[in-house]
């Protein structure tokens, strides 16, 4: 999902600024990895009205994306979760000082993407958690494990919760 | 006794990779292979589908160049419905084309190499990537970010997505472009000129500290392939393609897309699923030959554009004749992301551009097709046999690493030739190995139309085949 693109300050900013992004992960083929982006395409349209709210959604988190999370005053990251147990919903606060163990490319985890964001754009006092559903199965397929499927409604309840604080 | 060095994964490469470096007894080396690893399948589970799903299909096969392989594909089921697409579909195509190529160069060169640029061969593997880079160098950073930004930013306005865009179909594309779009497109071009600027100030700036690596980063002879314009100016989408040999002089002109594989053969070594391409009246190997970045700035006479066109001049005094080493390649992407984004503005402030008529329809007036385009890495094609329904009978693809991998296998070669010497090297030394692949910026996934998540590994093997070191990393 693009926004109108503008420059802001002298770094080269080119997406709007907005006061919380929502970053989601995920293989939409690979059952429970999918929903990231389910939950993202939820709340794209709860908060479609509210153009505080911008959502993206892409299959991995890109070096590209610190542009993004610098134009934003709060970033959520959501994503499914190998090391939770199945259908388990946590939301805990990302350290904006992140450390990487040197191999990324092709995919960062938030507290890299977080600490890129910072040595490219300067430090900026944004809000960063994640969100996570602990995925059940990550077999080929394009539905969601029984256990996933009911915790849906959960992890939209937190999510839409983590939304409203940051618009506070 | 001989020895073998593994380098286990090779890193900051797209795909799975493993370089193994055989020792003699003396601790010379005696030989050196680039293996890939995967091996995928599409030429095969796309027998007996549907020849219009292919190009959806094919572009599965990648999430760097997806874009190429539409196009290829897209080609090749137009061959089958005999239809020419319409220009503005052509060029709209054209457009999408070139902002994958400077989305992927942007990636090869800030995020891949970069770090072994600007920070060193001998850094320390820990910082030694973009993160790193983007805290030494936090402009770069940034203006890789960027670029990278640009071309997925074309691709998913015209495509609807930045990975594995839909919108190319066989006969042109789905919809045509509205002005809001252009007009967005034309309002990120200055940024993108700047960020091109500071890539190239940066890499002279820094070029003539590698004249070691340039000497042995596969500097070798060797003949040339890629599509040329009529007017012999760098094309990317359309056309035929030329083949140039070792002194720069043409060895085959016009080789359009259906005379392809009349002229390439493949050849296959046991140690790698990637096959090797060949100019077949040459034979193989003798026959064999570099593509992408390199290939095309050896073989076109100019770039079209004028901002490349000054960078193309400079670029070619390198030599008197075609540029060999390798390490150049790092220096033609840049050249050839500018003319992209000067290509696409160009295209761009052609009112032609947002003409409706852009999709020819036909069914099956064939029973065999080819298609041909520039990827980022070299000239990609797509060959398609089809019953008299449409149903995929047969498919074989060229991939541009696979026509690089010889150039790659003695690129390597060369280079443990160089740097290991009685069987001792360093971290740094084999990174320079593995440094040596990326300069083609290959797309292992593509080559063997291979899967997964991919690191590189490189083996040191003794004559008795025992695995002395592997370099691996997590």
């Amino acid at each position: 999902m693009i926004r109108e693109g503008r420059r802001i300050g002298e770094l080269g900013l080119m997406e709007t600024s907005t006061r919380c992004l929502i970053l989601a992960c995920g293989n939409t083929l690979r059952s429970d990895d999918g929903v990231g982006p389910k939950l993202a395409e939820w709340a794209a349209e709860r908060f479609r009205e509210n153009d505080d709210v911008r959502v993206v959604s892409r299959q991995q988190w890109t070096p590209d994306l610190a542009n993004d999370i610098a134009a934003a005053d709060s970033v959520l990251f959501v994503d499914a979760s190998l090391k939770s147990a199945p259908g388990r919903v946590s939301l805990n606060p990302v350290p904006l000082d992140g450390q990487s163990n040197g191999t990324a490319t092709h995919h960062m985890e938030p507290p890299e993407l977080l600490g890129l964001t910072r040595s490219l754009y300067g430090a900026k006092s944004t809000h960063a958690m994640l969100l996570t559903v602990g995925a059940g199965s990550t077999e080929l397929g394009d539905g969601f494990s029984d256990t996933v499927e009911a915790a849906l409604p959960r992890a939209r309840g937190v999510l839409e919760k983590a939304i409203l604080q940051f618009l506070q | 006794m001989s020895q073998t060095i593994t380098i286990d994964p090779v890193t900051r490469l797209e795909g799975h990779g493993k370089i193994t470096i055989q020792l003699d007894g003396r601790g010379e080396i005696k030989d050196a292979h680039f293996h890939v690893t995967q091996v995928r399948g599409f030429e095969r589970f796309s027998e007996g589908r549907p020849f219009y799903e292919m190009p959806s299909l094919m572009a599965r096969i990648c999430g760097i160049c997806p874009v190429s392989h539409l196009i290829a594909s897209a080609k090749a089921c137009e061959a089958i419905m005999s239809v020419r697409i319409p220009h503005t579909a052509a060029q709209l195509r054209r457009i999408l084309n070139l902002a994958q190529m400077v989305q992927s160069h942007a990636l090869s060169f800030f995020y891949l190499s970069s770090p072994d640029l600007l920070l060193g061969m001998e850094a320390d593997p820990k910082v030694r990537n973009i993160l790193g880079v983007a805290a030494a160098k936090p402009e770069l950073g940034r203006a890789g970010v960027g670029l990278r930004r640009f071309g997925q930013s074309i691709i998913e306005i015209l495509g609807g997505k930045r990975v594995h865009p839909g919108w190319v179909v066989p006969g042109g594309v789905t919809e045509p472009l509205e002005p809001a779009k252009r007009d967005r497109i034309l309002a990120m071009i200055p940024e993108a000129y700047a960020n091109i600027a500071l890539a190239l100030g940066a890499y002279k700036a820094i070029a003539s500290q590698f004249k070691a690596e340039i000497d042995v980063f596969a500097n070798f002879p060797s003949n040339y392939m890629s599509l040329i314009h009529e007017d012999e100016s760098i094309e990317f989408t359309d056309g035929a393609a030329r083949l140039i040999d070792v002194t720069g002089a043409i060895i085959e002109e016009g080789i359009t897309a259906a005379r392809y594989t009349e002229i390439i053969g493949e050849a296959v070594e046991p140690y790698s699923y990637t096959k090797f391409a060949y100019y077949k009246p040459l034979g193989y190997p003798e026959g064999s030959y570099r593509v992408g970045p390199l290939a095309r700035l050896n073989i076109v006479k100019r770039m079209g554009t004028p901002r490349a066109e000054k960078e193309f001049i400079e670029f070619r005094q390198l030599a008197a004749g075609p540029i060999e080493s390798s390490f150049y390649y790092h220096h033609a992407r840049l050249v050839e992301m500018l003319h992209g984004v000067e290509k696409i503005e160009e295209i761009l402030a052609d009112p032609r551009i947002l003409e409706k008529h852009v999709r020819a329809t036909a069914g099956v007036n064939r029973l065999e097709g080819a298609g041909q385009a520039e990827a980022p890495r070299g000239i990609l094609h797509h060959h398609y046999k089809v019953d008299e329904n449409g149903k995929m009978t047969w498919a074989n693809l060229v991939i541009a690493t696979g026509q690089n991998n010889n150039a790659m296998n003695k690129g390597v070669l060369q280079a443990a030739q160089h740097y290991i010497k009685d069987g001792k090297f360093t971290e740094g030394i084999l990174n320079r190995v593995e440094a040596v692949v990326r300069t083609f910026d290959p797309c292992l996934s593509c080559s063997t139309h291979a899967a997964g998540q991919m690191p590189l590994q490189i083996s040191l093997v003794s004559a008795a085949g025992d695995v002395l070191d592997r370099v691996a990393r997590d």
